[in-house]
């Protein structure tokens, strides 16, 4: 799969007052994401989630380190041709309609008023906002107005996708939608980075995700090994009475009762299976034995938490 | 040409959504209709043998009708360009504070055109707004003098084309100014100013021998030479459209500098402007 945007040793400091030291927004990251793949960006507040994304629409320009879009560097406008990108808090002029809206940026990113004309009622349709076509943006609500900037994103059918919070404001079925459209979009292979604070969006969404913190990227990986928690189990069984409790535990497990089923420390599944075969000689009947999972909100608090220096999640 | 168009149409649309083309329009009309009603010219064989401003009898005296209409379009063209350049800059001051506002500069910057060229196409967008109605003004005008004295003068927009000249530099120098603040009411408050003190500079010679020192004199003569002639080109546009009417006034203003250092002036603003806005940081 091609690589579709590439950032390495990206190193942002802003200037400060007179006299005060330089802040380090981003201190030498590196990522890559490929055609097809949705990644997310994490991080809290001024991790550098955002001047990141900026840099790679030059919007700002990076200190040291480079950074591209489809091959092309991030200085060239032609790189730009290839995104589409939705802010924060952007501000569409509300005083153009939605189709008015996606004519102008669509002549904006280089279409020909031919093919606006065909894209137009695919992509309202796609963003379910057919019926809102000839009225002004300042009449949507938050969720439509999320709606069209996203529409106005892919207006020129862009490789890459960069998106800061695109379901923001946006009801629980709209984010279901907006979800399936990003999935469909990297299935057609583009790539798309996804930037937000709802944790359980990037869960749901991503392939992949990176997590900042004080402009480094603290945790990098798939979502399913960042949120995997090394040999912990959860069994369910019956009988689990305190004498196979505490057998387990004279094997060296961990064993902490919750809710009517156990949660099972191992050191390998060598071992995990030696207190199966334990159960089992009791004459105990297994009906789940599922391996633990942290929430990505779990990893991601634990990172923010988690002292300098100290190594957490699957950095690599 | 897409992005000049897109941008034309996105200001133009910004125009008509927040009423600045319908109030710009409107009262414009409004002056053009008082002018055509109020105004009733009585021509006896070439001359001009009475005239009636809203119906009462004025005391004009006698003379060739040719000579009013000059006398009279120089007059009024010399109004026209204080009254163009007021509202061009009110009208199209906010285009660029605007679009640097947090969250709609992240829209027009992520397309695939470098900023200078996002800039001159906002910038030749407002000069066609108020390009607009500068014509329409005069146009109007020209045609209600034709219609009354049946006499045509074409210098009448000549007069029109100096004050394009005006409109474009100080809306260079607001671009500027809103590259720099992202302020609307600061770009407005100091293009004014800016145009009263350049006006000022015209008695530059007095002021420099007032001044106590040397470098004082040389500063004020400076500045004078750097600066927009906004007095100079303002009796241009009177003497250019009254032509042989006033002789002296037009030998006076044949002198090619203020219009040169004028326009060399806006060219300047608006290469610092493009400078600036490409170096800045969102």
């Amino acid at each position: 799969m091609t690589t579709l945007i590439e950032v390495s040793g990206l190193r942002k400091l802003y200037r400060s007052s007179f006299r005060k030291p330089k802040i380090i927004a981003l201190d030498g990251i590196d990522f890559q994401v490929k055609e097809g793949e949705l990644f997310g960006l994490l991080g809290p507040n001024g991790a550098g989630k955002t001047t990141t994304v900026k840099i790679l629409l030059g919007l700002t320009h990076a200190t040291t380190g480079s950074a591209s879009v489809c091959g092309l560097p991030v200085r060239d406008p032609e790189s730009r041709r290839r995104v589409g990108y939705l802010p924060e808090g952007h501000k569409i002029p509300n005083y153009l309609t939605a189709r008015q809206a996606l004519s102008i940026f669509g002549r904006m990113s280089g279409m020909t008023s031919a093919d606006i004309a065909k894209r137009i009622p695919h992509l309202l349709d796609q963003v379910r906002m057919t019926q809102w076509a000839d009225v002004r943006i300042k009449k949507f609500s938050k969720g439509m107005t999320q709606r069209i900037g996203l529409a106005c994103a892919m207006v020129h059918a862009p490789q890459v996708l960069l998106l800061d919070e695109p379901t923001d404001g946006v009801d629980p079925v709209g984010r279901r939608e907006i979800r399936d459209i990003l999935r469909a979009e990297a299935d057609r292979g583009v790539a798309v980075l996804l930037n937000s604070h709802l944790l359980s969006e990037i869960e749901r969404t991503c392939d992949r995700v990176a997590v900042l913190r004080d402009g480094k990227v603290a945790a990098f990986g798939s979502v399913k090994d960042l949120t995997q928690k090394s040999a912990q189990y959860k069994m369910v069984a019956s009988p689990i009475d305190d004498s196979l409790v505490a057998s387990f535990r004279e094997t060296g497990a961990g064993v902490e009762r919750v809710n009517g089923h156990v949660v099972l420390s191992v050191d390998d599944l060598q071992h995990l299976n030696t207190l199966v075969d334990q159960l089992r000689s009791r004459g105990g009947v297994l009906s789940e034995l599922t391996p633990v999972r942290e929430t990505l909100e779990d990893v991601f608090v634990g990172l923010v938490r988690a002292e300098e220096g100290v190594s957490v999640g699957a950095h690599s | 040409m897409k992005v000049l168009a897109a941008n034309i149409e996105d200001v133009m649309r910004e125009a008509a959504a927040r009423w600045t083309l319908i109030a710009y329009f409107f009262l414009s009309s409004l002056f053009i209709i008082i002018f055509a009603s109020a105004v009733n010219l009585d021509i006896v064989d070439g001359a001009l043998a009475g005239m009636k401003l809203f119906g009462k009898d004025t005391d004009a005296p006698e003379m060739s009708i040719e000579k009013f209409v000059l006398g009279f379009e120089s007059g009024f063209a010399g109004f026209l360009y204080l009254l163009c350049t007021f509202m061009a800059i009110f009208a199209t001051a906010h285009l660029v504070p605007r679009m640097q506002d947090k969250g709609t500069v992240d829209l027009y910057l992520s397309r695939p055109v470098s900023r200078v060229k996002l800039l001159l196409s906002r910038y030749v967008a407002g000069l066609i707004l108020a390009g607009s109605n500068v014509l329409y003004l005069m146009g109007a005008m020209w045609l209600i003098m034709v219609w009354k004295t049946h006499v045509a003068n074409p210098r009448f927009f000549v007069g029109g084309a100096i004050i394009m000249l005006v409109i474009a530099v100080l809306l260079a120098f607001a671009f500027l100014i809103g590259v720099v603040t992202s302020s609307t009411a600061v770009s407005i408050m100091v293009t004014y100013g800016f145009t009263i003190f350049s006006a000022i500079l015209v008695t530059h010679d007095k002021i420099a021998a007032a001044v106590s020192k040397d470098w004082q004199a040389w500063l004020i003569d400076g500045m004078y030479w750097v600066f927009p002639k906004t007095f100079e080109l303002g009796q241009a546009v009177v003497a250019f459209v009254g032509g042989e009417l006033m002789p002296d006034r037009m030998s006076a203003v044949l002198n090619p500098a203020p219009f040169l250092t004028t326009a060399a002036f806006g060219v300047g603003s608006l290469i610092l402007a493009s400078w600036l806005f490409t170096r800045k940081e969102f």
